[in-house]
């Protein structure tokens, strides 16, 4: 089952106009990267998570998502951790003195360990509140908000196919790994961490070929249906706010509100 | 039915960043309500014809051309994506890739907005598009979730709702299944019997091009090899050898009892054909031994 499907339904979320969503997940997504008060991340992630779960969506799906961007928080953490400027060592120096060459350098700094936290936590919150689109609103009903908020419909198209196209990448993936493990290949299961890293080209290179072939025939599928031959196009959707949309935006406007009080003026 | 929908004159074609040429000096011609196949080796140039056919070359995948390419009367040339798609329209061999929405409706309503035709009008097309290609009912579907033969209908219906006169099917079956096969057929064959469009088919299956082909056009190497009716053609044993086409098994069992001096008359290209000359044979054996 892809990661970050639409799941159909009838909660709250899922009836709102993809405008209000749009505008609350930017909003939000601008306040985790601005803001430097940790309460303040935390009660997006709590309102991410109270949304994840009125929306119906599964929990194990915020989990495998999380699992699949650990090695990406890993590595930012440690990177901050290493090289992050800082005054109080938590580890120094980093390489035993006894080592030629290099020996007695390096170091790791409590400071540069809290700042890669930090920034750990604000991928998490936004990972975990950017999915929420995607999943609780149609494609086409998506595009179509995003060209009503004035974007070119060619830039609309181009990203929710893009996102369209993420659940058949994964099952790409999924079918090279059976390939691989037809041929005795079990790496991926069975094996340790740094016999998987050297495998990961293996999966990475038919993965990104794939994608690469299937893009150009689907902009010369694309083309053949007179896809950007005119500046503005029909639909045959409609998308219009109602009383829900109007009471939301006034929700996020007042919850805005006492965020930016928190973090500017307090 | 003899006024040339389909032109095309001394078409040379180069890919861009490539040295040589993929087609040279072709030269055929369609009438309205006519049925083309269009067969050949891999690689001898039958998906480049076919794009060049439906203008996405050069207008969309640039190249070099010479010659000239004429649909209903317009230059591929010189007019836009726009004007020729309501002219000619093209289903492509995956149809995975011809997919780009989450629901059957609009994927067949997707020419037709891009199009700017007004939403009551491309309703009454997605009605109509869905009835010729037997999915009414799915409006809602995610297409992804149909069958190989289904997602395959639900392109040819997204290109039917653009309405052209002419439809350009670039290997249609050739990534299905039996099932999805006939279920295509059956589609392509009310197109040409019922609404008498005019189609050309790009295609390996010669069983396709004995039954559906008033002609068929043979390329080898990207040069025209042979072009002619379907009798003509697959019972020319060195055209159908140097393009790698596989006889229909009925014309094949009419040679090898050729071979064996059992001579059935005419050559059969279709399974009835054959069927009724095999009966007649055994009929006037069965008479001269009484």
């Amino acid at each position: 089952m892809p990661v970050i499907e639409y799941l159909p339904g009838n909660s709250f979320f899922h009836k709102l106009d993809p405008r209000v969503k749009i505008i609350f997940l930017l909003s939000f997504a601008v306040f985790i990267f601005t803001t430097r008060n940790f309460y303040i991340i935390s009660v997006i992630l709590a309102l991410a998570l109270f949304l994840w779960i009125t929306s119906g969506i599964p929990i194990a799906k915020i989990i495998n998502i999380v699992r699949l961007m650990l090695p990406i928080f890993i590595f930012v953490i440690i990177v901050q951790a290493l090289f992050q400027v800082g005054h109080t060592n938590l580890v120094s120096p980093l390489i035993p003195k006894f080592v030629p060459l290099i020996g007695g350098r390096g170091r790791i700094t409590l400071e540069g360990t809290i700042f890669g936290l930090v920034i750990g936590y604000r991928l998490l919150t936004l990972i975990i509140l950017m999915p929420l689109i995607s999943m609780t609103t149609d494609i086409n009903t998506l595009c179509l908000g995003m060209v009503k908020m004035g974007m070119s419909y060619k830039i609309a198209y181009t990203a929710t196919i893009a996102i369209n196209m993420i659940p058949s990448m994964e099952e790409q993936i999924m079918t090279v790994m059976d390939a691989q493990k037809l041929r005795g290949f079990a790496v991926f299961e069975e094996g340790r961490i740094h016999e998987k890293m050297k495998a990961y080209p293996t999966l990475v290179v038919p993965m990104v070929i794939g994608a690469m072939k299937k893009s150009m025939l689907m902009s010369v599928a694309m083309d053949a249906r007179a896809f950007g031959s005119k500046k503005t196009r029909t639909y045959i959707d409609k998308i219009a706010f109602t009383a829900t949309d109007y009471s939301a935006l006034i929700m996020l406007i007042i919850l805005l509100g006492i965020l930016s009080y928190y973090n500017f003026i307090r | 039915m003899n006024q040339p929908v389909i032109e095309v004159k001394k078409l040379y074609y180069r890919y861009p960043y490539a040295d040589r040429y993929v087609l040279n000096d072709i030269n055929f011609s369609v009438n309205k309500g006519e049925f083309l196949c269009i067969t050949g080796e891999n690689g001898a140039g039958k998906t480049t014809l076919s794009l060049i056919i439906s203008g996405i070359i050069p207008q969309a995948q640039g190249g070099k051309m010479r010659g000239t390419v004429t649909i209903a009367g317009l230059d591929t040339s010189e007019h836009e994506l726009a004007v020729l798609s309501q002219n000619i329209g093209i289903v492509l061999e995956d149809p995975e890739t011809q997919l780009f929405t989450s629901k059957v409706i609009n994927e067949v309503a997707f020419g037709a907005e891009n199009l700017q035709i007004p939403p009551e009008e491309i309703f009454s097309r997605i009605r109509w598009a869905l009835k010729v290609v037997r999915l009414e009912g799915y409006e809602n579907q995610h297409p992804m979730m149909l069958s190989g033969g289904q997602k395959q209908r639900v392109a040819i219906a997204s290109v039917l709702a653009m309405r052209p006169n002419i439809l350009v099917l670039d290997e249609p079956t050739s990534q299905l299944d039996p099932i999805g096969t006939i279920e295509v057929f059956e589609v392509i064959k009310e197109l040409k019997e019922k609404y008498s469009m005019t189609i050309v088919m790009v295609t390996h299956k010669s069983e396709e091009m004995a039954y559906f082909a008033d002609n068929i056009l043979v390329l080898s190497h990207g040069s025209v090899l042979a072009y002619g009716k379907p009798k003509d053609i697959l019972s020319n044993r060195e055209v159908t050898t140097n393009a790698w086409i596989t006889i229909p098994q009925i014309s094949e069992l009419y040679l090898k009892l050729k071979e064996r001096g059992i001579d059935l008359g005419e050559f059969p290209i279709l399974q009835e054909e054959g069927v009724a000359l095999i009966r007649d044979l055994l009929e006037k054996r069965l008479s001269a031994n009484a």
